[in-house]
């Protein structure tokens, strides 16, 4: 072996974190003085991201189907002989419940870890496994999880949403109680199918991106890559839904169960609180002499003696096609409130075509309300919002609005919403 | 004196966009080397080309624009490392740096051609070399787990790898010597 060989092994060892103290530091010394090794090093880095990119692309490659021609020759026999014995206790092991986990990979807001024995923790770390059985919960509209489930497949839960591991033969069982769900299912050897239930569907993907908007009458899945199969719990249909495409599955069989293309994003988006279920949470109010549509915010528990008072608008619920955010994209709601106090607006944001992206808020000061108990209207601009994580950029240009949510903090404001809108940049700006 | 120098034109976004786009590799690379996870600094390279289209400073060059993004891909990794547990040591800031340079350096010199020439290079591997890179770097397993995986030892798994790197290193030396066309 030459000297530049053993250099790229050690180089490779370290980048596996195989080195001890001692040698990480001979390798730093290494770096720091020899222009070979770092071009080696820069080399190995590139390599690695390219063969990841290429494997992407690769897998989300139809795949020719493969036409196999019978062909038997005696001495296979005894291969064959062994192989049914292997299938057998294949067979036998398939037959023990299979376990899998997820790995917390990144935690934000408040959220519920429920063990399959009971047992409850108030706390989510990164790096808690949830085992069969075990439920996670995203407890505010600001709450997101993201979840590891190896061999390149992740999931992520954000705003009010409740994911449960379960055993599913042959597969990794999830039930989606309620909420939002991304998840990027990769191929991998062995890999197993995925398999989501949700209140009126079970969603099952082999290798796909996609998104799912569960709710107790109704769900709705966006595949944006790969393949998916849907199955109507209500009576048992099933459709394909391939990349592109969309479906929403009512819990009614006499309602409509087919699978569109996705339309084309728009830059605008009114939720019509009368004409569509685009509000997902929050209290219908009769109408009043001023309104006709009142939605008073929901009660939420978030922590311990933490409540706060919101209602959640959806752009996939309200029937609207994907709504993209542009740079000067303004949010406006109308509503009331019966205090002097700041009210908050919060946007859910994914990619375009891809998984969740992030979670941005902005507060509206009591005095941009007026007088209480007055109705109000108030524009914010996106650039008044602020991302949650230090992680994400300034602002999500470029991405799609999943939801629009307020909040007060106060039970005594009484919040109301009798409009919420996405209104584009305007012309000229 | 040229009017060059007397003024400088800030690039517009569409610039911006085409300059990272073509940098991909590079940027994801060096977050790679922070982070050793092959998604997640892709994640890291949409972040930083977003950042980079919303920001309100403006670019004056490419140079400019390819140091704010090394360093950027280069903290946002740091600040993924944070939030992990058993996250793997990071390189000390300044070999980084040195690294960060010579990327800036290199991507003046060639632009986006290298990326190429080494999709090229991997598509002309043998299934079992493009399987162990797969396994190391897209499923994300460590050498040992590699070498568990196909019941080989553990020095033997990292020799393939080195001399993988070496022989795709000179395949794309040989591909870029090579005149276009």
């Amino acid at each position: 072996m030459t000297s530049n060989e053993d250099q790229n092994e050690l180089l490779l060892r370290y980048l596996d974190g195989s080195l001890d103290p001692s040698d990480q530091a001979m390798v730093a010394d290494l770096l720091r003085g020899d222009a070979g090794a770092r071009a080696f090093l820069r080399g190995v880095a590139e390599q690695a991201v390219v063969v990841a990119d290429v494997e992407r692309i690769d897998q989300h490659k139809p795949q020719p189907a493969k036409v196999a021609t019978p062909e038997f020759h005696p001495w296979k026999w005894a291969a064959a002989a062994a192989a049914a014995l292997v299938f057998l206790a294949a067979f036998v092991i398939a037959g023990i419940p299979p376990g899998h986990v997820a790995k917390v990979s990144a935690v934000l807001g408040p959220c519920q870890y429920i063990a399959a024995d009971g047992k409850v923790q108030n706390e989510v770390k990164v790096g808690s496994v949830l085992n069969i059985g075990d439920t996670i919960r995203t407890r505010s509209s600001s709450a997101w999880v993201k979840l590891d489930l190896s061999g390149g497949s992740l999931m992520t839960i954000a705003g009010r949403t409740q994911l449960r591991l379960l055993n599913v033969n042959g597969r990794r069982g999830f039930q989606l109680a309620y909420g939002n769900l991304w998840a990027t299912v990769a191929e991998s050897v062995g890999a197993k199918t995925f398999s989501i239930q949700t209140p009126t569907s079970t969603v099952e993907a082999k290798s796909a991106q996609f998104d799912i908007e569960a709710h107790s009458t109704m769900s709705i899945v966006r595949v944006n890559s790969g393949l998916a199969n849907v199955e109507r719990l209500a009576d048992g249909q099933t459709v394909d839904i391939a990349a592109d495409h969309q479906s929403i599955v009512p819990i009614s069989r006499n309602r409509e169960f087919a699978v569109m293309r996705q339309p084309k994003p728009v830059n605008n988006w009114n939720c019509h609180l009368l004409a569509g279920p685009g509000a997902v949470m929050g209290n219908w109010l009769p109408a009043d002499e001023k309104n006709s549509v009142r939605l008073g915010a929901k009660p939420l528990l978030i922590g311990k003696k933490a409540t706060i008072h919101v209602a959640n608008f959806s752009v996939q619920c309200s029937g609207s096609p994907a709504v993209l955010i542009e740079n000067g994209s303004k949010v406006r709601v109308t509503g009331n409130t019966q205090t002097e106090n700041p009210i908050y607006l919060g946007l859910t944001t994914q990619r375009i075509k891809g998984g969740f992206f992030g979670k941005y808020i902005a507060k509206v000061e009591a005095e941009a309300l007026g007088q209480a108990g007055e109705p109000w209207q108030v524009e914010v601009p996106l650039s008044k919002f602020e991302p949650k994580t230090e992680h994400l950029p300034d602002l999500p240009i470029g991405m799609e609005l999943t939801d629009i949510w307020v909040f007060s903090p106060e039970e005594n404001a009484k919040l109301e919403i009798h409009r919420v809108e996405f209104l584009p940049k305007e012309v000229g700006q | 004196m040229s009017l060059s120098v007397l003024f400088t034109v800030a690039l517009t976004e569409q610039d911006i966009l085409q300059r990272l786009m073509s940098q991909r590799d590079r940027v994801s690379a060096a977050a790679w080397l922070v982070v050793r996870n092959a998604h997640t600094a892709e994640d890291i390279f949409q972040n930083v080309a977003l950042k980079a289209m919303s920001k309100r400073t403006q670019f004056e060059s490419d140079g400019a624009l390819m140091s704010w993004a090394f360093i950027t891909a280069r903290r946002e990794g740091i600040d993924w490392l944070r939030r992990q547990k058993n996250a793997p040591i990071c390189l000390d800031d300044t070999i980084l740096e040195l690294l960060e340079h010579e990327w800036v350096d290199e991507a003046a010199a060639q632009g986006g051609i290298r990326g190429q020439a080494l999709r090229d290079c991997l598509e002309e591997l043998p299934t079992t070399s493009r399987d162990l890179l797969k396994r190391r770097y897209f499923d994300g397993h460590a050498c040992e787990e590699v070498a568990a995986q196909l019941g080989a030892g553990l020095d033997a798994v990292y020799k393939r790898l080195s001399r993988l790197h070496q022989s795709l290193r000179i395949c794309i030396e040989t591909k870029l010597a090579q005149p276009a066309g």
